[in-house]
């Protein structure tokens, strides 16, 4: 079981949202965030007044997949969340030791 | 559990057993007919008869007994309006201490073997003494003894806490209890959002829910105890009683509309098994499915019941706000003075007395009265009378009855217009829109607006009905507007900082009307069941337009922000906004810095008014960044998008201005005018100036001097000439005429077209119409030389007396090389002050720059004016800007 964290432009959603979904990944957590890694941002003025883009508006995707499904969702991601410029994002996986429903107790990836 | 079990009487199965089987039959018997008062009378009659008996057991067999002590129900099992999985309040109030301490051990018996029964108790001992005193920590108990009932024990003591302890307490207590009781009901309606048109609503706490009505018969009972100082029951203080404004058919369909909401949360009880209020989707469907409320056991659909519902709803927030209304003015002698000041307010037709305005002639009034009086209620945040509410009632049968021969899209009369639009930009316009609506004006006024009247339409985002929804995109307008003249700029807990960033746009509107008319109009096509909600909002608006006799370049801007209002919102989630070319793409569809405004606002609204969490600080951001950069794309693209004799916009204005003249001069006319010039003028205009043009050769100066709203506009045309557009700014500084607004171009062949918008400093124009057709004279003797401008600035006094600076800005002048590939591109922001782009101008000209595009714009009392600059027709070289700017410093820091 892997978590897949995946921070986005937030332009490409809707494409990565439905290849997701067309490879039977239905449940995300969608997050609105801010920030920056080598794409700085940049200073805009705006009537004489300066103020600084520098923590730019992403959008962050969170998935909880079993292992079989992740190679798949990462090549999902990487065809729809690209556009070849600098601030296409990152995508993150993490090893997940167990998953459990709160409605019915249910554990491992049948709570997925 | 098995400890407690162990304690009950031998017979208690059977009483387990007889419960839930009077409990079933109970349940049964609704289930058939659907009636919510009557399962709530018999429910309370069965835990009535339960109580006795375990009192009989467990306290005195004698039901008057012992002396010194009763038991009392209260609350809503008081009323005898016991819910299913309810809560049951019982007090047991004694004469003092001693007379229930030997009781202590069989009433927590008591209390248990309740809580066995399923019935969920909440009991609690009292003395007298402390039933008479105001618990303003606890609020709810002392409101809960305004329904006190006997059940047994001491029938003398029940009497003398009902008709001495009570009515003493309410008596002296009165207007605290009030006070307290609006305060919480004022938290609890903020707490829903100040709107009774939730798509899953709570209809016990939301407003216009039970607990509204309970309010308003307490506020009732309160005050007619109060008044007559006797113990006045439930049924004998009804809302408007006491009141000789009574209207009789208000206070029956609050009653229905209790009805109902009883019925509905017997409902909700069942179905969830638990004391859970909130009517979601899921449960509106199988009420619908029922006929609960309407025609039991005959199905109707969702979004009818759900009409059904809101009808009922309104009714009750309507007598509960009278209610709060009637008890306002004894909270604070000063509130009261606040209030009675306000009478001033007073004007021919309307006094306000109070803080409500009253009609002072009975007899109907006309489209113009009866919009005035709403005008009123939003320019200074008051609300409607009784009578005032039965007088516009009156008035718009008479309305309707011309109306009714013909159709009901028929065209009004030429002054309803104005009078609309004068209360579309005011601190109250939602509140004063809400009441128009509930009251059957706005119907009558705009009939598309019927169609999404109380509208459910399903999804997993909007939180309010789509009329409701359209009015929070309005609040939010008003909000913003507020706040642009708060100095604090405190953050707004989901607009975030950037709340001051709109506010400040909202500030600029130049027709804030236009976009408060869009926003009414721009969901009503959610009202058409299979059509994009957006053509079906357009041809609303195309038929309203007709109906009210809008101009139609206004006509053309409301519906630009019908038909884009969801581009800004799509090009913020789905495009990358940082990339030029979706700046470029958006920027074109908006064509104009004053719609992008607009569209920037209706946007923010619209987000806003989804639900309270909607515009997350993180949106905000983006659509102002959005904005933002648009608008700068505006004053740095200006100069490279000119029209060509082969553009396909030079041939739709061609065809639109056939019959002004010959095409191939039409077409020589607009070449080399920015893009912009057609989107910001109307083709009369363009028409006008082409026939102006026509005649440059004879009459190489024209102008016209026009009002436009609250502010005059002089166009100039001539051809290119030094000091000319610092010829006209002088002229009308020394006219005392304080610039807003230039948008100054010109065409290939060199012909200048200048349009300047001002403020009329001393009312000159208006008081003195003559007076017009003198400044376009001195206009035309400046531009030819008669008359000198220095000369006439001379013998003005200090502009900066003029106006009073509440905010220090201080002076920058910046370059842009980049930009534009044939100009330099200057920047000049500086404190707004008449005579100002004179100085600018004449300092530019003086330097033989020439001006070939201007945009001077003010927000406030800061000016933002941007220049397109050549010197000897080519860019301005690095070393000479800097002349320029310590040219402009020097002359803008002289007084």
């Amino acid at each position: 079981m892997k978590k897949l964290e995946a921070i986005i432009q937030t332009s490409r959603l809707n494409p990565v949202k439905e290849a997701l979904q067309e490879i039977g990944v239905d449940g995300m957590t969608v997050s609105e965030v801010r920030g920056h890694g080598r794409q700085k941002g940049h200073t805009e003025v705006y009537r004489g007044n300066e103020y600084t883009v520098d923590l730019l508006p992403k959008i962050k995707i969170e998935i909880f997949l079993p292992d079989q499904l992740v190679d798949s969702a990462v090549q999902s991601i990487l065809k729809t969340a690209k556009t070849g410029k600098i601030g296409d994002g990152k995508i993150f996986i993490y090893k997940v030791d167990e998953a459990i429903r709160i409605r019915n107790e249910e554990r491992g990836d049948a709570a997925l | 559990m098995s400890e407690n079990a162990t304690s009950l009487p031998s017979e208690q199965p059977s009483l387990t057993d007889a419960c839930a089987a009077q409990f079933s039959n109970l349940k049964a018997g609704f289930e058939a007919k659907g009636g919510g008062i009557q399962f709530l009378r018999l429910h309370s009659a069965h835990v009535d008869s339960v109580i006795r008996a375990l009192y009989a057991t467990l306290i005195s067999p004698q039901v008057d007994a012992p002396e010194g002590l009763c038991l009392v129900a209260a609350g809503g099992y008081g009323r005898e309006e016991l819910f299913p999985f309810s809560d049951l309040d019982l007090y047991f109030v004694a004469r003092d201490e001693p007379a229930w301490k030997p009781y202590r051990e069989p009433i927590a018996e008591m209390a248990r073997t309740l809580w066995d029964l399923q019935m969920r108790v909440s009991h609690s001992t009292r003395t007298i003494e402390e039933c008479g005193r105001l618990h303003s920590g606890n609020l709810e108990f002392s409101v809960s003894l305004l329904d006190v009932r006997y059940l047994a024990g001491d029938l003398a003591l029940f009497e003398r806490l009902r008709s001495q302890t009570i009515l003493n307490l309410i008596v002296r207590d009165g207007n605290d209890l009030v006070r307290n009781l609006i305060d919480i009901t004022s938290e609890r309606h903020a707490k829903h959002g100040k709107t009774i048109f939730h798509l899953e609503p709570d209809v016990k706490e939301a407003p216009g829910g039970l607990r509204d009505y309970h309010v308003a018969r307490w506020l009732a009972r309160i005050g007619a105890i109060s008044e007559n100082r006797r113990w006045i029951g439930p049924e004998g203080a009804m809302f408007d009683g006491q009141k000789p404004t009574n209207i009789p058919g208000q206070t029956l369909q609050a009653q229905q509309a209790f009805e109902f909401l009883s019925t509905v949360r017997c409902f909700l009880h069942f179905q969830q098994g638990r004391n859970d209020n909130l009517l979601t989707y899921e449960l509106h469907e199988k009420a619908a499915a029922l006929g609960l409320g309407v025609n039991y056991g005959e199905s109707v659909g969702p979004a009818q019941w759900m009409r059904n519902y809101y009808r009922h709803v309104r009714s009750i927030q309507h007598i509960t706000t009278h209610a709060i209304g009637d008890s306002l003015p004894s909270r604070s002698s000063l509130y009261g003075l606040f209030q009675d000041w306000r009478s001033r307010l007073s004007n021919p037709d309307f006094s306000v007395l109070r803080g409500k305005i009253y009609p002072r002639s009975l007899a109907p009034g006309g489209w113009t009265t009866l919009l005035s009086l709403f005008e009123m209620m939003a320019r200074h945040s008051l609300e409607l009378s009784r009578e005032a509410e039965r007088w516009a009632d009156q008035s718009l049968d008479a309305l309707r009855a011309p109306a009714n021969e013909g159709s009901g899209d028929s065209i009004l009369s030429a002054e309803v217009w104005p009078a609309l639009r004068r209360l579309l930009a005011l601190p109250g316009t939602a509140d004063a829109l809400r009441a128009m609506h509930r009251l059957g004006v706005l119907a009558e006024l705009i009939p598309g607006f019927r169609l999404i009247d109380a509208l459910v339409i399903r999804d997993f985002y909007h939180r309010y009905t789509v009329d409701e929804h359209s009015f929070m995109t309005i609040q939010t307008l008003c909000e913003l507007r507020r706040a642009a003249k708060e100095t604090d700029g405190r953050a707004d807990e989901n607009f975030g900082a950037w709340r001051r960033k709109f506010a400040e746009i909202c500030a600029e509107l130049e027709q804030p009307e236009l976009l408060t008319l869009a926003l009414i109009l721009h969901d009503t096509g959610k009202g058409m069941p299979g059509k994009d909600h957006t053509i079906g909002s357009l041809e609303v608006a195309k038929s309203v337009c007709a109906r009210l006799g809008i101009y139609s370049a206004d006509e053309e801007t409301v519906a630009f922000l019908i038909g884009r209002h969801l581009e800004m919102s799509a090009t913020v989630t789905r495009r990358d906004i940082f990339d030029t070319e979706t700046l470029r793409s958006f920027a074109t569809k908006t064509a104009t810095p004053e719609r992008l405004k607009m569209l920037c606002l209706l946007t923010c609204a619209d987000i806003n008014a989804v639900n309270p969490e909607a515009l997350t600080p993180w949106k905000a951001e983006m659509l102002w960044q959005l904005y933002a950069m648009t608008a700068n794309y505006f004053s740095r693209s200006v100069d490279q998008d000119r029209l060509q004799p082969a553009d396909e916009a030079v041939a739709i204005s061609g065809a639109a201005l056939a019959a002004r003249g010959d095409p191939t001069r039409l077409k020589a006319f607009l070449d080399g005018f920015p893009r912009r010039y057609l989107a910001a003028h109307s083709p009369s205009e363009i028409g006008e100036h082409f026939e102006w043009a026509q005649k440059i050769a004879q009459r190489p100066v024209q102008v016209k001097v026009r009002r436009r709203g609250a502010f005059n506009e002089i166009t100039v045309m001539a051809t290119d000439r030094p000091f000319l557009f610092a010829s006209v700014a002088g002229t009308l500084a020394a006219w005392g005429m304080n610039i807003l607004k230039v948008e100054a171009l010109a065409n290939r062949s060199g012909l200048v077209l200048d349009v300047f918008r001002f403020h009329d400093l001393h009312r000159t124009l208006e008081m003195n119409p003559s007076e017009i057709q003198r400044l376009e004279e001195s206009v035309v003797d400046v531009l030819s030389g008669a008359k000198n401008v220095a000369t006439m600035m001379k013998g003005r006094v200090n502009p900066n007396s003029l106006l009073g600076a509440k905010v220090k800005i201080p002076t920058q002048v910046s370059f842009d090389d980049a930009s534009s590939s044939r100009c330099t591109i200057l920047e000049v922001i500086a404190q707004d002050r008449p005579g100002l782009l004179y100085r600018v101008s004449a300092t530019l000209a003086e330097l033989a720059c020439n001006i070939e595009v201007a945009l001077i714009e003010t927000e406030a009392q800061k000016a933002v004016d941007i220049f397109y600059l050549t010197r000897q027709s080519a860019k301005i070289d690095h070393s000479f800007q800097r002349v320029i700017r310590d040219a402009l410093l020097e002359r803008l820091a002289k007084p």
